[in-house]
C-alpha cells in the first residue's frame, strides 16, 4: 500500500496530508455576520446609572485625595452587594470607558465618568464570576488597572486586569 | 509564508469597520476562514467544534477589534485569538472524552476521492495527530502546516522559541513513531 514508505520522509508525507484544503461550512460566514450584527444593550444599566448618581460626592472627595489616589490608583471596591465601583486616575484623558467580559469588550457600552482630579469612574453590577476588563482611555490606548492582578490569559494581545466576584478562583 | 505578511486590504478594511461598516468584516472572514479553518480542524479533530471554535475567534474579534494595535497585523492577532479558542474548545472536547473521528466531509474531498488508500492514510495521520498532546499537536501544525516563524509561533502561544522547537523535535517524533505503529508506513 505505501510502497515508497522507505524513501519518503513520513513527516514530510503527513504536512504534505495535513495542508490538504478543509472544507468549512459555506454558512459560517453568515452566522459570524450574524452574530455580530445583533444589536447589543446600549443603555446603561439602571441600578449602574443610580449608583453612579450618588456616587458624585464621593468622586469629589476622592479628587481631595487625588495624591493617595495617583500612589494607588486602585479600583473596584464593592459599593453594593453586587455593584462595583471601577475607578481611573487619568488626569490627561478626554475620555475613558471601561471594557471587559461583561460587557463584551464594548467601548460604547460603559462609558466612566470624570470628576475632579483626573479621577474617572463607573458602576457596574457583576454577578460572581471571574472577568477580564480593561480601561480604554481616549478610545486607542489599553490600559491595564495598576491595582489588580494582570490577566495572564488575555488573548487579544493588549493589556488586561481580573476581578473576581463572589470569591471564586482567580 | 509568515502570517504577519497579510495581503493588502487588511487594514483599509479595519478601518471601514471602525467607522461603522460592518459589512466589511464579511471580506475578512472569507478571507481567512479556510486557512484558520483548517488549523481548527487539524487542532481539536472535530469538525463541529472547530467551526464553533472559529465562529467563535471571528465574532470575538469583530467585538474586540478596538485592541488589534496594528490592523495590518490583523491575521496574526486573529490567529493568536483563535489558537486561544482551539486550547479552550480542545479542553472542553477532552474533558466529554470525545473520541477523534475521521472527519468524512474533509477526507471525501478532491484531494481524496481518488483512491482509498489516500482515505486510509488521511485517517491514520488524523489519528497520530490526535495521540499528540495538544502542546505537541499546536506547535507541529503551526510550524509545519501552517508554515509560521518560531518567532511568531512564540508570540502566538506565549511560549518560548526554545521550549517550541522542543515540541516540534517531539512531535515529528512521536507521529513517526505512532504512523509505524499503526503499520502505515
Amino acid at each position: 500500500m505505501f510502497e515508497r514508505q522507505d524513501e519518503e520522509d513520513i513527516v514530510e508525507r503527513v504536512v504534505r496530508e495535513l495542508r490538504q484544503p478543509v472544507s468549512i461550512d459555506a454558512a459560517l460566514d453568515a452566522r459570524v455576520m450574524n452574530e455580530i450584527a445583533r444589536p447589543t444593550v446600549a443603555e446603561p444599566n439602571p441600578v449602574a446609572r443610580r449608583s453612579i448618581t450618588r456616587l458624585w460626592p464621593w468622586l469629589a472627595a476622592a479628587a481631595v485625595l487625588g495624591a493617595i489616589l495617583i500612589a494607588r490608583p486602585w479600583s473596584h471596591k464593592t459599593i453594593a452587594s453586587d455593584a462595583f465601583q471601577f475607578v481611573l486616575v487619568a488626569p490627561q484623558a478626554a475620555s475613558v470607558s471601561l471594557v471587559g467580559d461583561f460587557n463584551d469588550w464594548d467601548p460604547a457600552r460603559t462609558p466612566m465618568h470624570a470628576a475632579h482630579g483626573g479621577v474617572w469612574a463607573t458602576v457596574v453590577p457583576l454577578a460572581p464570576g471571574r472577568y477580564r476588563y480593561a480601561f480604554l482611555v481616549n478610545g486607542v490606548e489599553w490600559r491595564a488597572d495598576p491595582g489588580a492582578p494582570a490577566a495572564r490569559d488575555d488573548e487579544f494581545g493588549a493589556p488586561s486586569s481580573v476581578v473576581t466576584v463572589g470569591g471564586r478562583g482567580t | 509564508m509568515g502570517i504577519d505578511k497579510v495581503e493588502a486590504g487588511d487594514a483599509e478594511l479595519v478601518r471601514r469597520i471602525r467607522a461603522g461598516d460592518i459589512g466589511a468584516y464579511a471580506a475578512l472572514v472569507a478571507r481567512y476562514r479556510d486557512r484558520l479553518g483548517r488549523y481548527a480542524v487539524h487542532m481539536i479533530g472535530d469538525r463541529e467544534d472547530a467551526e464553533e471554535a472559529l465562529q467563535d475567534a471571528f465574532v470575538r474579534a469583530y467585538r474586540s477589534l478596538a485592541r488589534c494595535d496594528d490592523p495590518n497585523r490583523f491575521g496574526a492577532w486573529l490567529y493568536g485569538i483563535l489558537v486561544n479558542r482551539c486550547r479552550t474548545t480542545g479542553a472542553r472536547a477532552a474533558r466529554r472524552r470525545r473520541l477523534f473521528v475521521r472527519d468524512e466531509d474533509a477526507l471525501n474531498g478532491a484531494a481524496h476521492s481518488d483512491s482509498p488508500d489516500r482515505v486510509e492514510w488521511a485517517d491514520a495521520v488524523g489519528r497520530a495527530l490526535a495521540k499528540l498532546a495538544p502542546e505537541y499537536r499546536e506547535a507541529f501544525l503551526l510550524k509545519h502546516v501552517e508554515d509560521l516563524e518560531y518567532e511568531e509561533i512564540a508570540e502566538l502561544t506565549g511560549a518560548g522559541v526554545s521550549a517550541l522547537k522542543m515540541r516540534v523535535k517531539r512531535a515529528r517524533e512521536q507521529l513517526q513513531r505512532f504512523l509505524k505503529e499503526a503499520e502505515h508506513v
